[in-house]
């Protein structure tokens, strides 16, 4: 595997995403600036400034005109793709942890954390409407009831909304009776990091601070395959065309000092979707690895570490090649 | 002391003439006559009228459970009896206070037993315990009794019941692992932190898990030395557990124990704990032996926690188990067992002995002792019970000493630290006794650099050193061969901390514990390194029994992370890596010595290549029975998630107008580009200049 590193942050990585495409990659990090790149050669294309903080979440629209991001500066912006020019900010009243567009592209989705007592939020807008206007939606999530949001995914046909939670919970909302708990299911026991939904948007990869991912069926939330590592698993992926899944996580930074630093010893690893075996680890990065992503065509995937290098993965054949038996 | 019935009358005789003294007192000189008459009947009984007085009689029993009786006593004339009576009264005073005593004489010779009375009763029973069985000399023991259980026994009733029969308490086939039909071995492990602890059995593939309970002990398990109990540690003491299902088999009482050491043929049990319970007064002691068969406690030690005791074990045992031996400052104390006396009723005086070592294939020991001013250190081989000194070397300029026996006691290393002339670097020798021939001829090794670690082969006659200083640390071989010490051979620049032989012997791994977490894999029959590896802030190694695997492990105890145990071949191939949450403590179980005859191995080992074939078509058949069983499971897993995706596939289809719609009627499921869709652009980009001049010709 020929990796392209690009090295366009400062601090550690948050999010990578592609767009639908496949042609662009999509960055932002600690360092409070997005950057964009093309998946073909790692050029970069150009940066999104405008942010005071940590952004912590960056998604692109279908047609790759807009790029909505949220920060810990108390505010989630939507851009404009090609040229960079922030269309609107929604300011919050605490950081935002996770931004999403819908199915359509019309209404994007944010939720805020739990800081200096504001409750985390969950808002969904349309951005049709007027940069001023109300929320189509906006609920506010008890902490005493229920922990605070961490990664949030639309569900397919903008029907509802998945969040994934601070204690492991993850909850189902519906968005056509106005924010109404569907249901919510505890199959993790910690932090869940990070939420992916499958390409044909039917499947859902959860990954956690308990050392496991987990796949579940998107609309019912049953759980159907678990995946174990020794690490927290800090995000997980699925690939568009084949039975498997990567895992990436690491230490907490602190602990990182005194686990193996050989060499880059923080690996993505790939599991067989059905068997729940490990078949295969990427070396490479030099810190715990935060978000993962394939390319939509599933002939590459990016990884983001928190050593604030991105690392682009072209499989080779042995890759495609490769079976288990059966 | 005993008053008669008589002393009643006197009493009452004494009233009256008080009573007259009062009288004449008061100037009344008439005496009135209060004597009963003549025919006067008492009709109150003695007992109603003096009760009080008559408990205050001495009985014939008062007194008496403070006697004891002595028997086997010499029986000595006259002029020995003064001499007799010192000793005796020397031994029974250390019980307490000693009232009187009685040496009942017949024809001007001592009976032979003898009566002591002490002061408190207490001391009549410390005396029955302490001093019964006493050895005076090699024909008088003691047999002490108080003279109140005389009246027991007189008294035993007629009507005899036999004890109820106690069911057998069948503890089973202790020695049941080593009947398993691959010879795998088993081992322990502590993990979660110290909740859970199982025994694994190390069969090919996978280590199968043979019984696993939460709480089995509260600090950490040991096997013992035969492999036929687990020991666990509670506050109120040691649990042993055995057999197939792991019962208890035996529990000792020792709250607070610490430490424990088991005798090496696994009959008896020594504990410590250094808890001083005030509650039970000087009862209560640091050390106890028990024997393990019937759970009794033999006999308790003190231990002298600031002074001489700050290793364990305490107690040394010989090889089989029949004599164990401490040293305390300037002392050495043999103890033999089952009695559990000192060997000949008194310690070894060795003045400044520092340390000891039982070799472990004959009754004899080996000690040394310091350099004091002018004498020269000295090291002495002893045999026990002799006491006869088998061989003593005297050595100079000495400032430290290692013992080091051979494993089947063949020989004793003994190391030698010495100042160099400059005073500044240590230097060691290595000075090899030969036991095993007449006089036991010394030779020597001389190394230039302080040795850091030593260890012999178990079987054969192999040994290695690490010395130097790190990183510069050199692994030298040696091997005794007809007499004398050949050097194999060295390796420079090894990260070794620790040395450790296979127990069958001829492989050996260099690791560095907790440091370079560097292993390599040695055949000594070559002197080549067959494999290394690392296993990241490896903690502990443990050779299998057999010699087969090494398991190398990453403590919870010492590191909070990555806390694994990689299971590698003797030959250094890694084979397994076992991440465990919060792993503990690995343990194999140990082994008894093979009953095999020498020319039975032989014959095994002529015939390999026979059985070889067996175990090996043996080991097809599991391993594609394993696979089997995996591809079987993957089958079904497929089937069913193949059921599911079809019916994700169905809601895909057919909620596709759905998305359309939503993305304004452009179709978006694939993500293959159309070719009409792209628009090529051709970009010219510069890239080089290059200026050729051509001929400037007409």
């Amino acid at each position: 595997m020929r990796p392209l590193m690009l090295q366009g942050h400062e601090r550690a990585i948050t999010q990578i995403r592609y767009n639908r495409e496949g042609d662009l990659l999509f960055t932002v990090a600690k360092d409070a600036t997005p950057n964009v790149w093309y998946t073909i050669n790692g050029e970069r294309l150009g940066t999104y400034d405008g942010h005071r903080g940590t952004v912590w979440s960056v998604d692109v629209n279908w047609d790759s005109t807009k790029v909505l991001t949220g920060a810990a500066d108390l505010s989630c912006k939507l851009w404009d793709c090609e040229t960079g020019k922030v269309i609107n900010t929604w300011d919050t009243k605490s950081s935002v942890r996770s931004s999403n567009f819908s199915y359509c592209g019309n209404m994007i989705n944010f939720t805020t954390d739990r800081q200096m007592k504001h409750e985390p939020k969950i808002c969904i807008y349309d951005i049709r409407e007027p940069s001023d206007s109300e929320p189509a939606l906006s609920f506010v999530i008890d902490t005493k009831e229920m922990s605070k949001p961490m990664c949030s995914l639309w569900g397919a046909l903008n029907e509802y909304l998945i969040t994934g939670h601070d204690d492991g919970t993850m909850a189902h909302w519906d968005l056509k009776v106005g924010g109404e708990l569907l249901h919510s299911v505890r199959e993790h026991t910690a932090l869940i990091k990070d939420m992916q939904l499958s390409s044909d948007q039917m499947m859902l990869i959860t990954a956690s601070k308990d050392k496991t991912a987990k796949l579940f069926d998107a609309p019912s939330l049953n759980l159907m395959k678990t995946y174990k590592t020794d690490r927290p698993v800090n995000s997980a992926a699925i690939s568009p065309i084949r039975d498997h899944v990567v895992l990436g996580g690491g230490q907490e930074a602190m602990d990182v000092t005194t686990s193996n630093l050989k060499e880059g010893k923080f690996d993505a690893r790939f599991f067989h979707l059905v068997f729940e075996e490990e078949f295969g680890r990427v070396k490479g990065h030099f810190g715990p690895i935060n978000s993962l992503a394939f390319h939509p065509n599933g002939n590459s995937y990016s990884s983001g570490g928190e050593d604030g290098f991105v690392r682009v993965h072209q499989f080779d054949e042995s890759y495609f090649d490769f079976q288990f038996e059966c | 002391m005993v008053t008669s019935m008589d002393g009643e009358q006197d009493w009452e005789d004494v009233k009256p003439r008080k009573k007259r003294q009062d009288d004449i007192i008061n100037g009344n000189e008439e005496e009135p006559d209060f004597s009963d008459p003549e025919d006067f009947e008492e009709d109150v009984s003695d007992s109603e009228f003096l009760a009080d007085v008559l408990e205050k009689k001495p009985k014939e029993a008062d007194g008496i459970d403070a006697v004891i009786v002595v028997d086997n006593v010499p029986v000595v004339g006259e002029e020995r009896l003064g001499k007799l009576k010192t000793v005796i009264t020397k031994i029974f005073s250390k019980f307490g206070k000693i009232h009187s005593d009685y040496y009942p004489e017949f024809e001007g010779k001592t009976k032979g037993y003898i009566f002591i009375e002490y002061e408190q009763d207490k001391s009549a029973k410390d005396a029955v315990k302490g001093a019964d069985g006493y050895k005076l000399d090699k024909s008088h023991a003691f047999r002490v009794n108080l003279f109140s259980d005389f009246e027991k026994y007189k008294n035993v009733t007629e009507n005899w019941t036999p004890p109820e029969k106690q069911p057998l308490k069948d503890v089973g086939n202790l020695y049941y692992f080593l009947e398993d039909e691959d010879c795998n071995n088993q081992f322990s492990v502590i993990y979660e932190g110290g909740v859970k602890t199982g025994i694994f059995l190390n069969t090919a593939a996978e280590p199968s898990l043979l019984e696993q309970r939460e709480r089995w002990t509260e600090t950490y398990t040991r096997w013992s030395p035969k492999g036929a109990y687990l020991a666990t540690f509670h506050a109120k003491g040691i649990a042993l557990w055995g057999g197939e299902k792991f019962r208890q088999i035996q529990r000792f009482t020792h709250p607070g124990v610490q430490l424990i050491d088991f005798s090496p043929c696994e009959k008896y049990l020594v504990t410590f704990s250094p808890m001083q319970d005030p509650s039970r007064g000087d009862d209560f002691q640091a050390i106890t032996v028990w024997e393990i068969f019937t759970g009794l406690k033999k006999r308790s030690f003190h231990a002298d926690m600031s002074g001489e005791d700050r290793q364990w074990p305490i107690f040394k045992w010989s090889y089989d188990g029949q004599y164990f031996a401490r040293k305390a400052k300037g002392v050495l104390s043999v103890y033999e067992t089952p009695s559990m006396g000192l060997v000949d009723k008194k310690s070894i005086a060795i003045d400044g002995i520092s340390e000891f070592f039982w070799s472990p294939a004959d009754n004899m020991l080996a000690f040394w002792i310091p350099e004091n001013d002018q004498i020269p250190a000295r090291v002495t081989i002893l045999a026990i019970p002799s006491k006869k000194e088998v061989r003593v070397k005297n050595l100079f300029n000495v400032s430290d000493i290692r013992l080091n026996w051979h494993k089947q006691g063949k020989f004793l290393c003994v190391k030698v630290d010495r100042y160099n002339k400059a005073k500044k670097a240590n230097i060691s020798n290595f000075e090899i006794f030969h036991i095993m021939e007449k006089q036991v001829p010394v030779d020597i090794v001389e190394l230039k650099e302080q040795v850091i670690a030593f260890a012999w082969e178990p079987t054969g006659n192999k040994f290695c050193c690490l010395h130097g200083e790190a990183p510069r640390i050199s692994a030298m071989f040696f091997e005794i061969k007809g007499g004398k010490i050949e050097h194999l051979g060295t390796m420079e620049k090894k990260q070794a901390t620790h040395i450790f032989w296979s127990p069958a012997g001829q492989f050996v791994l260099l690791v560095g514990l907790n440091s370079s977490s560097q292993l390599e894999f040695i055949d000594t029959a070559d002197m080549t390194v067959m494999n290394s590896g690392e296993h990241h802030m490896v903690s502990d190694v443990e050779w299998d029994p057999t010699g087969r695997y090494l398991v190398s492990i990453v403590s919870w105890w010492e590191h909070k992370i990555d806390n694994a145990y990689w299971v590698w071949s003797f030959q250094g191939r890694l084979m397994r890596k076992y991440p465990m949450e919060q792993l503990c403590q690995l343990l194999w179980r140990p082994k008894p010595k093979s009953i095999l005859s020498a020319d039975h191995i032989k014959k095994i080992r002529k015939n390999h290549k026979s059985f070889s074939k067996i175990f090996e078509a043996k080991d097809r058949l599991l391993q594609s029975r394993v696979s089997k069983e995996i591809i079987d499971k993957r089958r079904s897993l497929m089937e069913e998630f193949t059921n599911y995706r079809k019916h994700c596939n169905e809601v895909y289809q057919h909620t596709t107008p759905y998305r359309r719609e939503l993305r304004n009627g452009v179709m978006t499921d694939e993500v293959d580009y159309q070719a009409e869709d792209l628009d090529e652009v051709t970009v010219e980009i510069l890239i080089e200049e290059e200026e050729t001049i051509l001929n400037d010709k007409e």
